[in-house]
């Protein structure tokens, strides 16, 4: 049965991509499920596939980018499922994409982004052998709804896994407790770097109470919003020492890309690979789509951050900081994958991080939002309503030693690098 | 004479979820522009009646379930002070959370009945199903001079239902409101209001956020201070942006 799904599937996945219907994505998936509902299950466990889903707000494609090369790198057949991993039938198109007419996949690793909200639904099918738990702060609430909530489902989730292998941020709260208290095996990642530590709690720090007793938890310092050294004064609960705490080479700028590399880091030597082999292959990183990515236009350097809920953005702002950026663009929608509220821009600490000198414009569907924004924090600023044109004005100003940096929330990054590079993505 | 308002941010850490911090940032930077000199008091579990009887206008945002329970528990010990506040007319924002807590008792999807603090007349019932998002636009005749829309992004489980005593802030033009029942959303009583409004409710409508400031000066000062005049081009371009998304005119 599986043979003639894995033919039929690719025969539609060919002709689609080819008829330009899209890239066929999701329907091979949907007709292999009714043929076979097991589809799935079969071939990863035919194939030997090691199962790796990633979770996390922020970070997640980053995280499996930075797998992907490092696997690649080092002889490791690895496939990545980055959109529409969130449904049974995502993944079994996935598995028909990446296999050849007969159903051989010849892959050995295959790293599933999943959303908050679909962790349970796609556990009850599938045990991943290995799950990547990277943080959890406030996104879209009006879509995933609120993080507390996000976490008891994935505790309840995780603790029907009998095999998987967890690896976990023991400076987030809530995701370092995922593990306390089960038979799986476990890894730590955290931050111990003293310079980057700061003793002051920042705006929009979500979880300050212990996840075991709801006492509020002390913080000896903090690293950025909720993660950091803690411990509760009440049950003694605290951060779990972390297995790996710095590496010798990062790819990407910025506190949470650390965080983010930790955890390719540990997955990496948890498949057996070296310190030495994991570093060189790292240096050949290049980033995903819109993040931290580099494009040249019109001769002038852009970089493109998605920054898409207070705590992305904040840290966006304060690598551009680090990197010492005076020009920068904020792009924001309100489309159906970035959310329909903007609340959320007032929670970006722009008070803190925005310098005086600093050249800034703004766009995209709620740019007269954004605009305002930063008018009650006493910045001046640009507004374009055509995004090229405005892209090209900033640029025409800027000397050939400048940089660009872009922040833009989901889809007004889309359409950014739509501009920039002249083609679609996705 | 130099005017001075002291605000008190009721739990900031615990409340203060859907970028409600945007109302304390806009209630100073307007104060802030006109020469009125602000304090702005941070409420928590730690906070003294003292501490609350020293407050000239009150905010308090929306939070997650956990951080309500916890909130709720504390409020019980300030409940007489918070009531001796609001009776006294010092204005105050109660937005989501902090809107339900004054009411008479909140009934949970299990049918759980948590009694409130039992300031306004009125009660609020979480059906369990669908909550109520998205954009939202409302007409007030009370608080100003003529009929103001107020536009804001609604996000909620609770309905809120107002007794015969109480005026709602508005009637709905576009969205759902405190009820899908009634199409009236938020509350008046003396100078509160309570609201299901976030985006936050005030930098898109800065006659509220002025609303506020005046009361809060004629409390303190015993005497009606004029506000003057900013430039709100910037808000309006806002106000219009979300006008035009709901297909309204204003």
């Amino acid at each position: 049965m599986n043979n003639l799904i894995f033919f039929l599937g690719k025969a539609l996945s060919f002709v689609s991509t080819r008829l330009n219907l899209g890239n066929g994505s999701t329907w091979p998936g949907h007709i292999a499920l009714k043929l076979n509902k097991k589809f799935v299950q079969e071939v990863l466990k035919k194939n030997k596939l090691k199962t790796v889903f990633v979770v996390g707000t922020n970070g997640k494609t980053t995280t499996s980018k930075l797998i992907e090369t490092i696997l690649e790198k080092n002889n490791i057949k690895i496939m990545i499922n980055s959109s529409g991993a969130n449904l049974l039938s995502g993944v079994a198109s996935s598995l028909i994409i990446n296999s050849d007419f007969l159903g051989n996949l010849k892959k050995e690793v295959a790293i599933f982004e999943v959303d908050e909200n679909a962790l349970s639904v796609l556990s009850e099918k599938i045990e991943p052998d290995y799950l990547i738990a990277l943080n959890l702060f406030r996104d879209q609430l009006d879509r995933y709804g609120e993080i507390d909530s996000i976490a008891k489902k994935w505790k309840k989730t995780i603790g029907k896994y009998k095999n998987t292998t967890l690896i976990l941020n023991a400076d987030d709260p809530q995701i370092a407790f995922l593990g306390l208290k089960l038979k799986l095996k476990t890894y730590y990642f955290g931050l111990s770097e003293k310079s980057l530590q700061t003793k002051l709690i920042q705006h929009g720090a979500d979880s300050i109470l212990c996840p075991n007793c709801m006492t509020k938890l002390n913080f000896e310092s903090y690293y950025f919003s909720h993660l950091g050294i803690w411990d509760c004064p009440n049950c003694q609960l605290k951060r779990p020492k972390p297995d790996m705490t710095s590496f010798s080479y990062y790819p990407l700028s910025g506190t949470y890309a650390i965080y983010n590399t930790l955890a390719s880091v540990v997955f990496s030597k948890a498949l057996g690979l070296e310190n030495a082999q994991i570093e060189k292959a790292l240096k050949e990183f290049k980033p995903a789509f819109g993040r931290q990515e580099e494009i040249i236009y019109k001769n002038r350097k852009v970089k493109i951050f998605l920054s898409k809920n207070p705590i992305s953005f904040n840290e966006s702002l304060d690598t551009v900081n680090k990197l010492n950026g005076k020009n920068l663009l904020f792009a924001l929608n309100d489309q159906i994958p970035d959310g329909l509220d903007v609340s959320w821009i007032w929670d970006i600490d722009f008070e803190r991080l925005l310098e005086k000198d600093m050249n800034i414009s703004v766009c995209g569907d709620r740019k007269e939002d954004l605009s305002l924004r930063l008018k009650y924090t006493d910045c001046f600023n640009h507004v374009f309503t055509d995004l090229e044109l405005g892209i090209t004005k900033i640029l025409g100003n800027l000397d050939d030693s400048e940089t660009l940096y872009i922040l833009a929330n989901y889809s007004a990054m889309l359409e950014i690098r739509k501009i920039l590079t002249g083609k679609k993505i996705l | 004479m130099k005017l001075k308002l002291t605000i008190g941010w009721l739990y900031p850490e615990l409340m203060s979820t859907y970028g409600d911090r945007g109302n304390i940032i806009v209630l100073q930077k307007r104060c802030h522009w006109r020469g009125i000199e602000t304090e702005v008091k941070n409420i928590g579990i730690d906070s003294t009646k003292q501490d609350l009887l020293s407050l000239d206008l009150i905010m308090m945002g929306g939070a997650q379930d956990t951080q309500q329970e916890i909130v709720a528990k504390d409020l019980i010990k300030k409940k007489e002070t918070l009531k001796t506040i609001i009776e006294s007319g010092i204005p105050g924002l109660y937005i989501c959370g902090g809107f339900q807590y004054l009411g008479e008792y909140y009934k949970t999807a299990n049918d759980n009945k948590l009694p409130q603090l039992g300031i306004l007349d009125m009660y609020t019932e979480n059906p369990g199903g669908e909550r109520l998002i998205g954009n939202i636009a409302i007409e007030n005749i009370d608080l100003f001079t003529k009929p103001t829309t107020i536009i804001g992004f609604e996000n909620h489980g609770g309905r809120t239902i107002l007794g015969s005593s109480i005026k709602p802030l508005g009637k709905v033009i576009k969205g759902f409101g405190s009820n899908e029942a009634s199409k009236e959303e938020g509350a008046i009583y003396k100078n509160s209001i309570g609201t299901y409004f976030h985006g936050p409710i005030l930098p898109k409508n800065p006659m509220l956020a002025d609303y506020l400031i005046s009361k809060a000066l004629q409390v303190k000062y015993k005497k009606i201070i004029e506000l003057k005049t900013l430039d709100d081009t910037l808000e309006e371009n806002a106000r219009l942006q979300v006008a035009k998304k709901l297909g309204i005119t204003i």
